[in-house]
């Protein structure tokens, strides 16, 4: 992949299984499938955090990853540091009835689960790419982060 | 106090830690029926967590130094009842975090301990109480109605020893609880504030244990027996009508370990007694 550094931002996910499988399929993006060019930040460091943080979404073309309808992680990163590129919307892919389901542990995660998590990240991947693929020979909004 | 927390973990993506405080939420609210804050949507729209804030004990969780949950806390003004700093509390147990988002065996053995931890001190806390609330009433109480006009006045027909000043005192072996009478609450209507006497105190009889508050007066009790307070109402706290819809049952006061209740009871009255006394204010009370 190019040089860019693509952020890619969930919600919190305290509220649903949607915000559950946003979270995991975030991790996937940045463990396994795109660990060299995907940058991420949790969303309370846009509250808590400095200048620096409130730049992240200035700084890299950002993804949000949202696992419900109240679309946290876009209206938290437009609000706290910058229009995103793109958006990902877990119940879209899973349904809004199983997405908004209830929280789960890490140790209650079954086959069907991480199904669902391939399902989001491969979605968040595509984004990425075709992201990544117009920035292509294009220097950074904003150097470093 | 409820035994359940609302729980402000940070839900950091970013760090191992971040990840872990979430998890250390889970399993606390799975065992609890405590309630979860999500950080994010707290900030964006904070109606939906208002409540549980205000209702339950705050228990804060953070993944770093960066304390975003602590920070969101002290935002919104909210009492922080516990906190856990993941990083700091994994060098305390000599528990290195590894580098991955994943949470590996090191991480889950950190997460057992803290939620351990946490649950060990409610335990603790419903032990202590145990140990506290010992005086055993009956389970029904037969009460002595007296009406005035449309006002009914109840007093317990037997066990309680009552002083003057219209408190009440019931003793099982070296322990009392201690309240006021119906004549107390009719007198001071709708009970607004109750300020507690303090836990380990010493009273004499006839001291102060504490004081209730209508709009229309100040009440302070008058302990009909001397001792030290082993364990107060705190329900009358969050509720102090109680002390209006039975001052003898759930608006009990305070309870204490007695020092001389020999010599107190030479000055207490027993029910004969004070129902007379009870009947002449109550004709006497202008309502």
């Amino acid at each position: 992949m190019g040089s860019v550094k693509i952020g890619v931002v969930s919600c919190s996910g305290e509220d649903c299984l949607g915000g559950t499988i946003s979270r995991l399929a975030t991790r996937k993006m940045m463990e396994q499938i795109r660990p060299d060019d995907a940058v991420t930040l949790c969303l309370p460091l846009f509250i808590a955090g400095g200048e620096e943080e409130r730049g992240f979404a200035a700084a890299h073309p950002t993804i949000t990853v949202d696992g419900c309808g109240k679309w946290c992680a876009k209206r938290a990163t437009e609000r706290l540091s910058g229009k995103v590129s793109d958006v990902v919307q877990v119940a879209d892919l899973i349904g809004t009835e199983t997405a908004e389901g209830p929280i789960l542990s890490t140790r209650n995660i079954t086959p069907e689960h991480l199904e669902m998590v391939d399902k989001v990240a491969e979605e968040i991947r595509l984004k990425f790419d075709r992201i990544a693929e117009s920035y292509k020979g294009k220097a950074l909004p904003i150097k470093g982060f | 106090m409820s035994k359940s927390y609302a729980i402000l973990p940070c839900n950091g993506l970013d760090k191992l830690a971040g990840s872990l405080s979430r998890e250390i939420a889970l399993r606390i609210a799975e065992q609890t029926g405590s309630e979860i804050i999500c950080p994010t949507f707290y900030r964006v729209s904070d109606v939906l967590y208002n409540k549980v804030a205000a209702e339950k004990p705050l228990l804060v969780i953070d993944g770093c130094g960066t304390r975003c949950a602590g920070k969101l806390a002290t935002e919104k003004a909210l009492k922080v009842a516990a906190k856990i700093n993941v990083a700091e509390e994994s060098k305390k147990y000599n528990i290195k975090l590894g580098s991955s988002l994943r949470l590996g065996e090191n991480e889950l053995r950190l997460c057992d301990l803290l939620v351990n931890n946490i649950l060990k001190d409610e335990l603790e806390d419903k032990a202590g109480q145990e140990v506290k609330d010992t005086v055993l009433m009956p389970a029904e109480i037969d009460y002595e109605i007296y009406q005035k006009d449309k006002f009914v006045f109840r007093l317990p027909k037997e066990g309680f020893y009552f002083n003057e000043n219209d408190c009440w005192a019931y003793v099982v072996g070296n322990k009392a609880r201690i309240g006021v009478t119906d004549y107390v609450q009719k007198s001071l209507s709708d009970i607004m504030f109750f300020t507690p006497p303090e836990i380990g105190s010493e009273i004499e009889q006839f001291g102060e244990a504490g004081a209730i508050e209508s709009g229309k007066a100040v009440f302070e009790i008058i302990c009909p027996v001397s001792g030290v307070v082993t364990a107060i109402n705190d329900e009358l706290l969050d509720y102090p009508e109680y002390i209006n819809d039975n001052p003898y049952e759930k608006g009990w006061i305070a309870e204490l370990e007695l020092t001389d209740f020999e010599s107190d009871k030479e000055l207490l009255l027993q029910f004969e007694e004070y129902v007379k006394i009870m009947k002449r204010k109550v004709d006497e009370f202008h309502v």
